[in-house]
């Protein structure tokens, strides 16, 4: 009982929750939209999303923030495109995207925590250049005529319609959620994004975790990008910019604070999922899928405001519950509360 | 007297004079044609979008927030102003004068959340962006117009507003430059500017002294929904089309400038004058840069390396342990 108590706290849960509400409102509205055909649909058009997202988390956990992933996803994505389109083994190409994913979360996690410079700046600056690199790198032009096979990865899917790229996720996203949780090291994360100067005072070594979710985040963007280039087939210059923003509002609305610490991946994948849904439903809701921004807004604003509101009224709560047996204890005479 | 101008050569600003001027001597160099002065100051035209925005987004960062939903309220207040004057038949300039008030309250609204409820400005003006642009997409569908063509053909008076000289400089620059005096003014000669610095030093130790600090916070974000409103005006007179996509691609360069200018992003450091320098020395290189002949398209490589090396070398000034560092490292090895 206690257990089920504890999961209903989770802070994900809530995130799950609204997840759940909106889907079953939007069903009422609208039957069809409850077929599982068509939730799998919702889910398999959010795989990239919620691949960055686990990676931003990683970042936004430990306090600090990664703006460079759109670049990143656009980069790798451009080279291991065009690796396939040339015909190189897809070996080499994912190697190729993985290397790039990693070189630029080590360069911001070494400018992030050798160099001390705002977590925000440093990522802004690595994004202009990652960018203006991919410009380089396709000389502005697109890649195009990705080799079928690989294309076709994107459409496989387990029997049920879940792709096994969204199946992959879902699996990844588990797996390190329990790595994050159950694990010691795992959650030095969490720590050093709670409290820095605690953290380092037991002895985590706070610049070696921040550098780690860094590279995670790199990989995870990359790993993104050739999903991109399997679902899309085909990438612009400018592939991937905008996504720096959902993935941190998919990790907002998945529970996840951006002053560190609190929320974890699952929460990420959900928030990623409700991002990735807004358009559908708006369809099935017959509203033009104009209205997208505007509904992810309106979301993201009350679902942080609702957190903050929510939070606050729980510590009033517990102030009052301290103040209460304080007063009893003296009231009573005696000091036993010490 | 030795000390004080030690102290004037080692301020931030003076690295951004330098800078500057070496940019205009480089680019000069390498492209005579930049040097001529209608030239130089017509290319600010082309970044003045950024160098209003950033000087009240420097208020913002000053209290330690940040707004990154400047840059919708742009496309916004361009797209209110178009549907205000054709599809209601609205005088231009009342638009223009209405579309400040949308300004101003898309900033209230961010800016209520971050003061009085205390949410943290980065995700409040995330989804502000989201808000914001999504609202001028809606918008431009309510619109007899097609979207993707904009809404054009405003009155004389209006574009020439934007594209106009006096006295040989262009309009754009007055405006910029009377925005500079302004803020100056508010934030470094004011109460209430003492009051914005105080916020970002010590919250608690503000509202103790008296401050409102959730108003002077939620102000804050007033003045850069306003601003990124003229922006909007401008923008909108000196393309001639009002679009919802303008300013879409303004709020990284917004952030740049304010911390290239030196205001620190944790808040109680910087001023307007190191924004308005670090504004013009971006705009200048980028356009120094596709004038000798590099791809627009790559100019955000450069600036990102400037932005890294600057606050690297910044942080690495006032923190000089950083280099400790390396030595025992060295050392150690």
């Amino acid at each position: 009982m206690d257990k089920i108590k504890h999961l209903l706290k989770a802070r994900e849960i809530t995130s799950l929750l609204i997840v759940v509400f909106v889907f079953l409102l939007v069903g009422l509205v609208n039957p069809s939209f409850l077929q599982i055909s068509n939730i799998l649909l919702c889910l398999n058009g959010g795989v990239v999303y919620t691949i960055v997202a686990i990676g931003s988390a990683f970042v936004i956990l430990t306090g600090e923030i990664d703006i460079s992933v759109g670049a990143t996803l656009g980069l790798s994505a451009a080279v291991a495109g065009s690796m396939i389109r040339d015909g190189k083994s897809w070996g080499a190409a994912i190697l190729a995207a993985v290397v790039i994913g990693a070189f630029v979360g080590i360069v911001n996690g070494i400018g992030v925590t050798v160099f001390r410079i705002p977590s925000i700046i440093m990522t802004l600056g690595i994004n202009g250049i990652v960018r203006g690199m991919s410009y380089v790198y396709t000389n502005g032009k697109w890649v195009e005529n990705v080799q079928f096979e690989f294309k076709a990865l994107a459409q496989a899917t387990l029997p049920g319609g879940m792709t096994y790229f969204y199946f992959s996720a879902l699996v990844l996203a588990v797996v390190i959620f329990f790595l994050l949780t159950k694990t010691k090291k795992g959650r030095y994360f969490a720590a050093v994004g709670d409290n820095v100067d605690g953290a380092t005072l037991i002895g985590i070594p706070v610049g070696r975790i921040k550098m780690f979710a860094y590279i995670i985040c790199g990989i995870m963007s990359a790993v993104a990008g050739l999903l991109y280039v399997s679902r899309v087939g085909f990438v612009t210059p400018t592939a991937g910019s905008g996504y720096e923003m959902k993935a941190i509002a998919a990790c907002v609305l998945g529970g996840i604070s951006l002053s560190g610490g609190k929320g974890s991946v699952i929460g990420a994948t959900i928030g990623a999922i409700t991002m990735a849904s807004i358009s559908r439903i708006l369809v099935f809701l017959q509203f033009s899928s104009d209205y997208d921004n505007t509904i992810t807004g309106v979301l993201l604003i009350t679902i942080v405001v609702a957190d903050v509101l929510l939070e606050r009224h729980r510590k009033e709560k517990a102030r009052r519950i301290r103040l209460s047996v304080k007063t009893a204890d003296y009231t009573l005479g005696g000091n036993a509360h010490e | 007297m030795n000390n004080q101008l030690k102290k004037i050569i080692f301020r931030w600003e003076s690295v951004l004079v330098l800078l500057l001027v070496i940019e205009v001597i480089v680019f000069g160099i390498i492209n005579p044609k930049f040097l001529q002065i209608s030239v130089l100051l017509g290319s600010i035209n082309d970044f003045i979008p950024i160098c209003i925005i950033a000087l009240f987004v420097t208020f913002v960062m000053i209290t330690g927030g940040i707004d990154i939903q400047a840059g919708s309220i742009v496309g916004l207040t361009s797209i209110f102003i178009g549907l205000l004057w054709k599809d209601l038949g609205v005088n231009i300039w009342v638009a223009a004068a209405l579309s400040l008030v949308v300004g101003g309250l898309c900033g209230a609204l961010s800016g209520f959340f971050v003061g009085f409820v205390g949410v943290q400005p980065m995700v409040i003006t995330l989804g502000g962006q989201f808000l914001f642009s999504g609202l001028a997409i809606v918008i431009t569908k309510l619109s007899a117009t097609e979207s993707y063509k904009g809404i054009s053909g405003f009155p004389q008076s209006f574009t020439d507003f934007s594209k106009g000289h006096m006295a040989g400089i262009p309009n754009q620059v007055v405006v910029f430059g009377v925005l500079i005096i302004l803020s100056y003014l508010l934030l470094h000669r004011t109460k209430y500017g003492r009051s914005v610095f105080l916020c970002g030093v010590n919250r608690n130790a503000a509202e103790y002294s008296g401050i409102k600090t959730s108003l002077i916070i939620m102000s804050t974000y007033i003045l850069t929904g306003i601003s990124a409103s003229v922006a909007g005006v401008l923008m909108t007179g000196y393309l001639g089309t009002a679009k919802a996509d303008f300013g879409k691609e303004l709020t990284l360069p917004i952030i740049t400038a304010v911390v290239l200018g030196g205001t620190s992003n944790t808040g109680g450091k910087g001023g307007v004058v190191g924004t308005a320098l670090a504004t013009i020395a971006v705009g200048t290189m980028r356009f120094g840069l596709s004038m000798s002949g590099m791809n627009t398209q790559y100019l955000d490589m450069p600036v990102g390396i400037l932005l890294v090396l600057a606050v690297a070398v910044r942080t690495i000034k006032d923190n000089p342990k950083i280099l400790q560092y390396f030595s025992v490292r060295k050392r150690s090895n």
